[in-house]
């Protein structure tokens, strides 16, 4: 059993306990929905091709499954950490064979399987309400997963280095807007100013953002890099980063006081 | 024999504040030593340091011969004070939980059985009582059978039956061989369950050994508590060391009441003082006579720091002695 029971114990109690917070279950499916009716259905695609939402509906949808991969876990992991925290849970961990790594990657399954069942729930949506005719490439999985693991990572630090739940919580959100929208996934490039487009190669979301979308809608004519396919250059990039923030967020989860 | 737990000369500061000051201590196999202390004599510190879960700015720690962080963390069982497990979860969820981190677990079934939460085990850990959250948590330490136990306060908050739930299990782990370390403000549960107990103020270990014989050592005299409004001066013609005792530091007075203790008087001079009390027409509601306990041995050695804490120290808000006061053991409440 070792390593896999321990991690399998620890991912099974993580899920119950999210699953029997029914308000929590609730807000995380509810955020992407909302976004999807207020972007997708109420403000619309412009079809004049101007405006924010110049592009086609299918453009979109790695914006529209960022609001989990990104929020979810940045919010989740920040808050289950200060929660673990403030009930000296990880001070009684740091006593038995589990290890930081190894509570990290179970409440990282456990954030997959949450965002796995959302990110189906928002591309069902938005086919269904922008009209988005996308390639249901097999790719996905993988984005999602890796992206998962990359902010889960981030989540783990900014839980780690807060002080409280509310400052976990404000820190996810304080981070993760900007994100959401400077990671080439509502915004184009080309609206933003030219000196910001260096920023942008440096949020993880981006890598994800061009990922996705090419794997989803390569009519979008995403940039090979280095003359390597933009879907496996991506979900490179996204993985080494990934490698670092995983283990950044696992050396960052506290062990003594 | 080689203690299984072995601290020596731990020093520990959070900024200004000293928490641990040359605390050094040794548990041998199958013992149970109680730290006893007031709050924030670095009895939680202590137990940090001692697992791992803290590290001290000087000084060494042994666990099985291993530094804490290095030891086989399944021959430890650890419970954290303020611990609080994760929620929406059973109390048997819970056990099976903390068992399924181990390679060779006890059957969840049995730990639950043996800190008496069966007929609870169904229910949410925050819709248990506080007592019943404490034996859960409790039992959180024993489902990997630990060789080497740490109890930060492990029955606070639990009811008179259930405490003594734990006692016996804590009796039986320590007679299978098991090393228990535990904090606690009980002193009933220090003296019954440990074989050594020692006394942490300011970050060090003042006074060490068996509960009898730190009784001996500074629980000073046995005491006759006369439960009366009357003023120490009427008791000057008594052979024997008087005090007054305020009501709020009577805790030996049985009603509560403010009184006089009569100290070193032998049962069988209690007459003495009763026909005293009535030669003198001073009129009193009871009589209580006591040994001194593990109690008198902590308000020996801990009062002077809760009277320091509270700006107290030289004020005679614990007694207001008679004449008497010099025959007074040193360290006895003054």
């Amino acid at each position: 059993m070792s390593r896999f029971g321990r991690v399998r114990s620890e991912a099974d109690a993580g899920w119950r306990s999210f699953v029997r917070r029914r308000t929590a279950v609730f807000f995380t499916f509810f955020f992407p929905v909302i976004l999807i009716v207020i972007f997708g259905a109420l403000v619309r695609t412009d079809p004049t091709g101007e405006g924010l939402f110049a592009e086609s509906p299918a453009y979109y949808v790695p914006g529209y499954l960022a609001t989990v991969v990104l929020f979810t876990p940045l919010s989740r992991m920040g808050s289950e950490v200060a929660r673990h925290r403030e009930g000296n849970r990880f001070e009684k961990l740091a006593t038995t064979p589990l290890s930081r790594a190894e509570w990290l990657v179970s409440q990282t399954i456990v954030n997959a399987v949450i965002i796995a069942l959302a990110g189906l729930l928002i591309l069902v949506m938005v086919v269904a309400l922008t009209g988005a005719r996308i390639v249901y490439s097999p790719w996905l999985v993988p984005y999602v997963l890796v992206g998962v693991i990359c902010f889960c990572g981030i989540g783990a630090m900014l839980g780690s280095y807060t002080d409280s739940r509310d400052g976990a919580i404000a820190a996810s959100n304080a981070i993760a807007f900007p994100l959401l929208f400077l990671s080439e996934t509502f915004v184009t490039l080309e609206q933003l100013p030219g000196w910001f487009e260096p920023l942008v190669n440096l949020s993880p979301l981006t890598y994800f953002a061009r990922g996705v979308r090419a794997a989803t809608y390569p009519e979008a004519g995403t940039p090979a890099v280095a003359g390597v396919d933009p879907v496996l250059a991506n979900i490179g990039i996204l993985a080494a980063v990934a490698v670092v923030t995983f283990a950044l967020g696992a050396r960052s989860i506290p062990r003594t006081d | 024999m080689e203690a299984v737990v072995d601290a020596t000369d731990l020093e520990k500061a959070y900024g200004e504040t000293v928490a641990l000051s040359g605390a050094s201590l040794a548990v041998e196999r199958g013992e149970v030593f109680a730290l006893i202390g007031p709050n924030g004599a670095g009895k939680t510190t202590l137990v940090r340091a001692l697992t791992g879960t803290t590290t001290p700015d000087a000084g060494t720690v042994r666990i099985l011969g291993e530094s804490p962080t290095a030891v086989d963390r399944a021959t430890l069982g650890v419970l954290p004070q303020d611990f609080s497990p994760p929620d929406r979860l059973t109390a048997r969820e819970l056990v099976a939980y903390y068992a399924g981190l181990y390679d060779d677990p006890r059957d969840p079934d049995d730990v639950l059985a043996d800190v008496g939460v069966v007929d609870a085990e169904d229910t949410w850990y925050e819709n248990l009582s506080g007592g019943q959250q404490r034996r859960v948590c409790v039992g959180s330490t024993l489902v990997n059978d630990p060789d080497v136990l740490f109890l930060d306060e492990p029955t606070t908050g639990i009811d008179p039956a259930g405490r003594r739930t734990v006692w016996r299990l804590i009796e039986e782990l320590a007679a299978a061989g098991t090393t228990v370390l535990l904090t606690t403000h009980d002193m009933a549960e220090a003296e019954r369950l440990a074989d050594r107990v020692g006394l942490l103020a300011d970050g060090s270990i003042v006074a060490e050994g068996t509960p009898e014989s730190l009784v001996t050592e500074y629980g000073g005299a046995n005491r006759l508590t006369i439960e009366t409004e009357a003023e120490p001066d009427a008791f000057a013609g008594l052979e024997y060391p008087t005090e007054r005792v305020a009501r709020s530091h009577a805790p030996r007075a049985s009603s509560g009441q403010s009184g006089i203790v009569v100290r070193d008087v032998p049962p069988a001079e209690i007459g003495v003082v009763v026909d005293f009390l009535e030669a003198h027409d001073l009129e009193y509601t009871g009589l209580s006579w006591a040994e001194p306990d593990l109690e008198d041995v902590y308000l020996s050695l801990a009062d002077e720091t809760e009277l320091e804490r509270t700006n107290r120290l030289g004020e005679p808000a614990v007694a207001e002695s008679t004449p008497a006061e010099d025959a007074v053991q040193p360290g006895e409440t003054t």
